[in-house]
């Protein structure tokens, strides 16, 4: 197999471990609208002093529990470094959500494709320009929805 | 066993002295803790030990208290040693093992520090309360007063592990004010034997913190706790000005260059 990482095709629907619980409605942990970084204004009342979570797009739909374990008691941007464009808008929205939102902590959350680490980049420069220095986090989910890995950074 | 769990790790020790030597081969240093008023299970807990290192841990620990009960040995031993793993702390947490730096280098002059005082005709009273400026100032109050006033108030104030880092404070203080009375009187002896305690007390103290505590912390802590202290703990810098710790930098480079040269000439 050759090519790039992210646009190759894998088909895992023949994997049969199936742990947790099917069981249960799953209420969502969404608190806000809208959540694309293009859409959100870094001067919204739900990001004012709040832990706020930059997800690249597909996490969510890789990680089974991510309303659970990501959103509850977050507020969310969401972005695709590979496809989206104007990208350097997401990093002066950052910083402002960093100096006049006052954020309390930034979780980035990626794919491990290497093309998804370029939002980690994005972060890190927002992150760089602001006054205000916050914890920036980095969690990296593999293909079948399982977390590699969970650093500060 | 749940009932030995709950003891605490000193009386554990006295009546069964073997489990001191147990805890020690597994890098658990409990024997000369002053209070090992520290339950079993607490003690076991803060390590963090891979589920087989500490299954084997308990096993062993469990044979020794009670070598004729019979107990399955767990499958995967000692033998079969991990990676050890290298510890990853928060924003705020590293910062606090950032500045263990500076001390650790004014605990390195020490003994260099005291061989001069001993071999010099008069105590040189400056230099001494130099250095009890950077203790008091860098170590106590800059960098001591974020962990009591900030981090610790995180966790259960009342640990057996958080009461153990008040206790070093509060000994490390005693000692300082002794190596400050040695200098107005000019007493050699009470410095070198001051001093030489503060300097093996912190040393253990920086270690266990560095180590066992604040990774025990950090573990416990949530992402919004974390973006708490790092804005209270940058709120305690600031209030202390910048020039501070700058000040204390150029004050351990200046005696690191002029012992050096004390002992190259």
């Amino acid at each position: 197999m050759s090519g790039c990482p992210g646009s190759k095709t894998i088909d895992f629907s023949e994997k049969t471990v199936q742990e947790g619980s099917e069981s249960g409605k799953r209420p969502s942990q969404l608190r806000q609208w809208p959540i694309q970084m293009h859409l959100v204004s870094p001067h919204a009342p739900y990001f004012q002093g709040k832990d706020v979570l930059l997800a690249a797009d597909c996490t969510a739909f890789a990680l089974g529990d991510f309303h659970k374990d990501y959103i509850k008691g977050k507020s969310i941007g969401i972005a695709c470094p590979k496809l989206d464009t104007d990208q350097e808008v997401y990093v002066e929205k950052i910083k402002a959500l960093i100096d006049e939102a006052k954020i309390n902590t930034l979780t980035v959350i990626i794919m491990q494709v290497p093309c998804c680490f370029g939002l980690v980049q994005i972060a890190k420069e927002g992150a760089e320009k602001a006054t205000r220095k916050i914890p920036v986090k980095q969690v990296v989910v593999g293909l079948e929805g399982n977390i590699l890995s969970e650093d500060w950074i | 066993m749940e009932n030995v769990l709950n003891k605490e790790i000193k009386k554990i020790i006295d009546t069964c002295p073997e489990v001191g030597k147990i805890l020690e081969e597994f890098g658990i240093g409990c024997v000369p803790c002053s209070i090992g008023s520290c339950l079993l299970r607490d003690v076991v807990g803060i390590h963090n030990l891979n589920p087989q290192k500490e299954s084997t841990l308990m096993y062993r620990i469990e044979k020794a208290i009670y070598p004729d009960r019979r107990i399955s040995e767990p499958k995967v031993g000692l033998s079969k040693k991990s990676t050890p793993k290298k510890i990853s702390y928060s924003p705020p947490v590293k910062k606090l093992v950032d500045e263990h730096v500076l001390i650790k280098r004014l605990l390195a002059m020490i003994p260099t520090i005291v061989d001069y005082v001993m071999t010099s005709i008069k105590v040189d009273k400056d230099l001494i309360l130099r250095c009890v400026d950077f203790i008091r100032t860098y170590a106590d109050k800059y960098h001591h007063m974020k962990e009591e006033d900030i981090l610790f108030k995180y966790v259960d104030n009342n640990a057996e592990i958080i009461q153990v880092m008040y206790k070093d404070h509060d000994t490390g203080r005693g000692y300082v004010r002794q190596v400050v009375e040695g200098a107005e009187r000019g007493n050699k002896n009470q410095i070198k034997e001051n001093f030489l305690a503060y300097r093996e007390l912190l040393t253990q103290h920086i270690k266990k913190e560095d180590e066992i505590l604040y990774p025990w912390i950090d573990r416990q802590l949530t992402t919004t706790q974390v973006g708490e202290i790092f804005r209270k703990c940058n709120e305690s810098d600031a209030s202390a000005g910048n020039a501070l710790p700058r000040k204390y930098e150029k004050f351990i480079v200046e005696i690191e260059e002029l012992f050096l040269q004390e002992v190259t000439k």
